[in-house]
């Protein structure tokens, strides 16, 4: 998003939450079922008024297993499904996040994180979830984990979400926290970035013996097998036990093992092209800034700051956060000899992630509970 | 067109052991779909946890979906709900699962029958958890022996048809596997339109009936020894399938949403800011503190202002205080908190301790503008304080409003005029009233 002159803005006053559901439906996303929880309830309030205003479905479920539940089993019969919680109900989403994984099944999940653990609390702001949210599945498959830190990053990364949940039949989590999805801001619509929307394209085939199409077929390990909605004329064998490519069940079969390296190659074989990261990186800088979500504002205001004292730093905006943006990282820490990584939560679940990019360099972090971490709190560590 | 023999593979390997009541069960199925000659691709199995999860590679010509323990009823509903609304409703989604399934997912079960989704459960009820080695379930009868109930089992079943009768299912049977009608029955509830279930009695012989000492002929004694009833229990066929619903409540309105619509904020006045300023604003639930800050932050675009605004409130929002932090900037804004305060609003004593409980008022700077309602106690400030009788003036739930005019008056960082036309816009009587009243105690 770039600033325009006065006169060229189109402003809304818009919530994080509410731009998460405006860009689900410019992706097209039709199916969402919700289950109340602070800080994301938003979420859901903002897809009921729009979907059903398209003739398009948004239900409420029983609890967080039937939400993601049911935007699955959407999601199978052939439209882009999303669901929103926040860390209690993320808890109990995992099981079926690892099913979506499993089937290959596209579905996005908006995660507005709070304060835990446990129930925590529910009005505090926070970015704990990092690592809850990428490492929930058994066997550490990468999930691709876009994390958005203002209102219209809100709107362009749900996109960027359905988009590769689309190419890569996967889940894909949108990590917001409480201060993004609640805060409410202008959003210059005229500056927003609209991604190009991928849409479903299922395998159709019209006439001939179908009885031969295997619904987890590829070719090379990082190849997305085409999707086919249940209910189509093609028969479709999901499952998410392991499976052969005909989704039959079959234990260490070669080709269930080649499955199971399959679901993961074809995520890390697209780490590019996901990436996000918004560089502003200053020639000849000293130390690299590296923040995401609500910390990537304070992080910027520092950065400002100390540019302004004289000092040479760069930033980094990390909006991909999985695939780790290895690249991108480690291009924008070329030449420095600090790298400060900036964070809500208590140990630098995200630098523990990326340290090893940064070689020798001192890595230094910069973490609170509580409360929202100020520039200057970051401005100290830039030194 | 041709007439479909069985949805089967035939010949068909079955994997249960001898005697097991699912094989029965899945050729009752099966005769059930060749009864109703459904499109193949029109039909949806989808298969829960253990032996009976087996039934996915039985089925050569409809969709098979296997799920996780207890949830296949919660996909089967997703399919149906998209397939209802979305799709032309034209899938028939069976569900397949067992007891052990039916308790872990019960709540799947009964929002399902709430939701009257088009879904047909099969419960094979063999009274245990056969694949992990025969342990109790909540459907084993009293006194049943099991790996886990050596003794025998002392709590009693579960009556899975009357709770989803009492969750307004509308096509409810208990049958045992045995029954000479049981295909029949199968058949009437798939193509009953709605939420249907069926109850298959039977027996696990590897953990069922040896241990027990049972044969299929006392399972009918077994259910009416603890006042369960047989048959087809529940029909009715007057509510409405949820998709049918659905789409006659909902059609498309044809009102724009997503990226691009209505609603753009023009900028008409010009304002003064050359740096970010903040505000803190707090009073009592229920008096429009937050509601009035967005208007607020409404004015300050239409004079080309950024903003952001933070509400905070206790977890009962009917009650307590009642706080947004707003700040305002002529570029974008970064860090949305508020270190040092140009504006602190408290226009009740829920409020101002609230703000003094956060410090807010120790962080004022000294040219602070502190407005407050003249019955609210303010704690030591740098900041300047203008005391005025805001809640007898405006009203308690107009209070806010009011402190922002004020507010604008005193720092002019935007025209007042911005925010008369923002409220003007939704209420004109207020605007003329809320300006009066302004103008009436700047005057004095």
């Amino acid at each position: 998003m770039t600033d325009r002159a006065a006169a060229d803005r189109r402003i809304k006053l818009r919530s994080g939450n509410q731009m998460v559901a405006e860009g689900a439906v410019a992706s097209g996303c039709r199916f969402f079922a919700g289950y109340p929880i602070t800080p994301a309830s938003g979420i859901y309030k903002g897809m009921i008024d729009l979907l059903q205003h398209h003739g398009d479905l948004a239900v409420s479920s029983p609890d967080e297993i039937s939400a993601l539940a049911y935007c699955v089993g959407a999601s199978m019969r052939g439209y882009k499904s999303m669901t929103a919680t926040s860390g209690p109900g993320w808890a109990l989403m995992i099981e079926t996040v690892q099913y979506a994984l499993m089937t290959e099944t596209p579905v996005v999940i908006a995660l507005v994180q709070r304060l835990g653990p446990s129930t925590g609390g529910a009005t505090q702001g926070a970015q704990g979830d990092v690592l809850l949210t990428e490492y929930c599945t058994s066997g550490g498959y990468t999930i691709p984990v876009f994390a958005p830190s203002a209102a219209a990053e809100c709107f362009e990364l749900t996109m960027h979400a359905f988009s590769w949940s689309e190419i890569l039949r996967s889940p894909v989590i949108l990590l917001l926290d409480k201060e993004v999805g609640m805060t409410t801001e202008s959003v210059d619509y005229s500056a927003l970035n609209m991604p190009r929307v991928v849409d479903r394209a299922g395998l159709r085939r019209t006439g001939g013996d179908k009885s031969d199409v295997r619904t987890y077929e590829f070719a090379r390990r990082s190849d997305v097998p085409p999707f086919v909605a249940v209910g189509s004329d093609i028969k479709v064998t999901a499952t998410g036990s392991a499976h052969n490519k005909s989704g039959e069940l079959r234990k260490n079969d070669p080709e269930t093992l080649e499955i199971l390296h399959h679901l993961e190659e074809k995520v890390l074989a697209r780490a590019g092209e996901m990436t996000v990261l918004g560089p502003d990186v200053e020639s000849g800088a000293e130390t690299l800034v590296v923040s995401f979500g609500i910390t990537a504002r304070a992080a910027r205001e520092a950065v400002e700051i100390a540019r302004r004292q004289g000092k040479k730093v760069s930033l980094v905006n990390a909006q991909t956060l999985f695939p780790v943006p290895a690249a991108g990282l480690t291009g924008a820490a070329a030449g420095t000899r600090r790298v400060v990584v900036a964070e809500e939560n208590m140990h630098g679940q995200y630098r523990g992630v990326i340290r090893h990019l940064f070689g020798d360099r001192d890595v230094a972090g910069v973490n609170k509970i509580g409360s929202m971490i100020t520039p200057s709190e970051i401005l100290a560590a830039i030194g | 067109m041709e007439q479909i023999q069985s949805y089967m593979t035939e010949p068909c390997s079955i994997p249960f052991c001898r005697g097991c009541g699912h094989a029965h069960v899945l050729r009752k199925l099966n005769d059930a779909l060749v009864r109703l000659q459904l499109e193949a691709c029109k039909v949806c199995l989808v298969t829960d946890i253990g032996c009976i999860g087996l039934a996915d590679s039985l089925f050569a010509l409809p969709h098979t979906v296997h799920t996780t323990h207890g949830r296949s009823t919660a996909f089967a509903t997703g399919i149906e709900l998209a397939d209802g609304v979305l799709a032309d409703s034209g899938l028939k989604t069976i569900v397949l699962i067992g007891d052990g399934g039916a308790m872990i997912g019960l709540l799947h079960l009964v929002n399902a029958a709430l939701l009257n989704a088009d879904v047909t459960v099969i419960l094979c009820n063999n009274y245990l958890f056969g694949m992990t080695g025969g342990q109790n379930s909540a459907f084993s009868p009293l006194d049943f022996i099991t790996a886990t109930t050596p003794k025998g089992n002392v709590i009693p079943p579960l009556d899975i048809c009357r709770l989803m009768i009492d969750s307004n299912a509308g096509f409810v049977a208990r049958k045992l596997a045995t029954d000479q009608d049981l295909a029949a029955t199968i058949a009437d509830a798939i193509a009953f339109p709605g939420f249907s279930m069926v109850e298959v009695v039977e027996l696990c012989t590897e953990f069922g009936s040896r241990r027990n000492q049972l044969s299929g002929t006392v399972l009918r004694s077994i259910v009416e020894s603890h006042g369960q009833q047989l048959g087809v229990l529940r029909r009715d066929e007057v509510r409405k399938e949820f998709g049918r619903i659905y789409v006659e409540k909902f059609p498309p309105d044809g009102r724009k949403g997503g990226g691009k619509g209505e609603g753009f904020i023009g900028t008409k006045f010009t304002n003064r800011l050359t740096k970010k300023f903040g505000m803190v604003l707090a009073g009592s639930a229920g008096e429009k503190v937050q509601s009035s800050a967005s208007t607020f932050c409404e004015a300050a675009a239409l004079s080309g202002l950024f903003s952001t605004q933070k509400n905070d409130n206790p977890v009962t929002q009917g009650s307590g205080f009642s706080l947004a932090e707003v700040c305002l900037s002529p570029g974008r804004i970064n860090y949305t908190g508020i270190d040092e305060p140009d504006v602190v609003i408290a226009v009740s004593r829920e409020g101002s301790r609230e703000l003094a409980g956060r410090g807010v008022f120790g962080r004022c700077h000294l040219e602070t503008a502190v407005i407050c309602d003249s019955d609210v106690e303010i704690p030591e400030t740098r900041g300047s304080i203008i005391r005025l009788p805001l809640r007898k003036t405006f009203t308690p739930a107009r209070a806010a409003l009011g402190a922002l005019f004020i507010a604008l008056a005193r720092l002019e960082v935007f025209p007042g005029v911005a925010l008369t036309e923002t409220i003007g816009i939704r209420d004109a009587n207020l605007a003329s009233t809320l300006t009066g009243k302004v103008s009436a105690l700047l005057d004095t």
